[in-house]
């Protein structure tokens, strides 16, 4: 018999599929294991072409940087501390998309919580100046 | 393993003359494994029929409820061997972060609802929280995961020698998702179904009356169908017919569904609408029909 992923991360999934904000899924590894096109349109890169990035190596992929421009260490970044801490988690914060341009964006992260414990955590981006998230 | 079909209606009990041939009886089918042991999948108000049919079985059986929507519950206070004190009843249910199985089902099992508490029935009852990892029954293999449908609801996959049985009877894998691209371990559902020998799946609405029902955690024809092809189960049985389907109803989604599941590849013998009273025979890697009345 096949695992199907926790219906929780299915759920988030389904839902981030339908949002013009930029969304990310992690599991409870820590596993990148989903971003919607909005996040693709941000970062320049569709999930389709990236797949699942391991924990530890998602981060580098954007290169979070603080305001001064230095790289956010990965166990400080919202998404870990959701995932590995069980608690929301916001920061302000810039990424580079695949062409090199940085954005400043907002993100805030939650756990998924569930009565199997941790399942995994979503993290919504919302580009700085932007009203509504959809505004890359 | 065998099996039978002893309620296929979704929903609310609809008896009456055009609901003869299909059943008018909420959830409810009767699995006998290989070593004797009897399992009941849900307690709509079928069970009441099988709770008669089990005058002289085996005074311990399990009862598997997917969640605790009335449709799945509402027989238990007229299952005749949960008055019998000779008999042992395990009920297994999904976890709540809210309340106990038990108390949730006492919820349903007390006054004003019910003449009898709980504490009451003259059986030996004890409920458990289906674990998330395999366990055993008898000769089976029972598996058990949650499902995209309203409040915590189970599927369940019951494996006994090399006959497998997939339900899910209350199920909605399609909102939001793309069951044709997804990739499998993103599909509510289908581990469970996964080749299975014979799988029961909600098939609640037709095309046409899926759309004032998005979100209610019922299939279409065309989803239902279109999870049965990528699960590759041998057999497939749609079940939790609409209230408001009459059997003339239903007859004509049972030719729309051989014939588009021809259409898909499938093998037109191998899909049907459940019908009340079915039983099926689960030897290995071949499904028989035993009847249909």
């Amino acid at each position: 018999m096949t695992t199907q992923k926790p219906l929780e991360l299915i759920l988030a999934r389904n839902l981030m599929s339908a949002l013009s904000t930029p969304a990310f899924l992690v599991d409870e590894g820590g596993v990148l294991v989903f971003y919607n096109e909005a996040a693709g349109a941000l970062l320049g890169k569709r999930f389709e072409e990236l797949g699942t990035v391991g924990a530890e190596e998602w981060g580098s992929l954007f290169g979070p940087f603080d305001k001064a421009g230095e790289p956010i260490p990965y166990d400080e970044l919202p998404l870990v501390v959701a995932v590995r801490n069980g608690r929301p988690a916001h920061a302000d914060l810039q990424i580079s998309s695949a062409d090199g341009a940085r954005h400043q964006v907002e993100v805030s992260a939650f756990p998924i919580l569930t009565p199997h414990g941790s399942q995994g955590a979503i993290a919504v981006f919302w580009p700085a100046g932007s009203s509504n998230g959809a505004g890359h | 393993m065998k099996v039978k079909l002893w309620g296929t209606r979704g929903s609310i009990p609809s008896p009456g003359p055009e609901t003869i041939r299909y059943g008018g009886n909420t959830s409810c089918v009767g699995v006998t494994l290989a070593d004797g042991s009897m399992l009941a999948l849900d307690a709509g108000t079928g069970i009441r029929s099988l709770g008669l049919a089990l005058a002289n079985e085996p005074a311990r059986l399990h009862i598997l409820l997917t969640h605790l929507h009335l449709d799945h519950i509402q027989g238990l206070v007229f299952f005749a061997p949960a008055f019998q004190p000779q008999t042992e009843i395990v009920i297994w249910g999904p976890a709540s972060p809210e309340a106990s199985l038990r108390d949730r089902i006492a919820r349903y099992i007390s006054a004003p609802l019910s003449p009898v508490e709980v504490r009451e029935l003259p059986c030996d009852v004890s409920f458990r929280h289906c674990p998330q990892s395999e366990w055993e029954i008898g000769s089976a293999r029972i598996s058990a995961a949650s499902v995209s449908h309203r409040g915590p609801t189970l599927g369940y996959r019951i494996d006994d020698g090399d006959s497998s049985l997939a339900y899910i009877p209350d199920h909605e894998p399609a909102l939001g998702a793309d069951l044709d691209a997804l990739e499998e371990d993103w599909i509510s559902g289908l581990g469970l179904a996964r080749n299975a020998s014979l799988l029961i799946h909600d098939g609640q609405y037709a095309d046409a009356e899926y759309p004032d029902h998005v979100g209610w955690g019922h299939s279409s024809l065309s989803h239902a169908l279109s999870f049965a092809r990528r699960a590759e189960a041998e057999r497939t049985l749609l079940f939790h017919h609409d209230p408001m389907h009459s059997d003339e109803r239903l007859d004509q989604l049972s030719s729309e569904a051989s014939q588009r599941w021809a259409e898909m590849g499938g093998d037109p013998g191998t899909i049907e609408l459940a019908a009340e009273r079915a039983e099926y025979e689960l030897p290995t890697r071949t499904v028989s029909a035993i009847s249909a009345t």
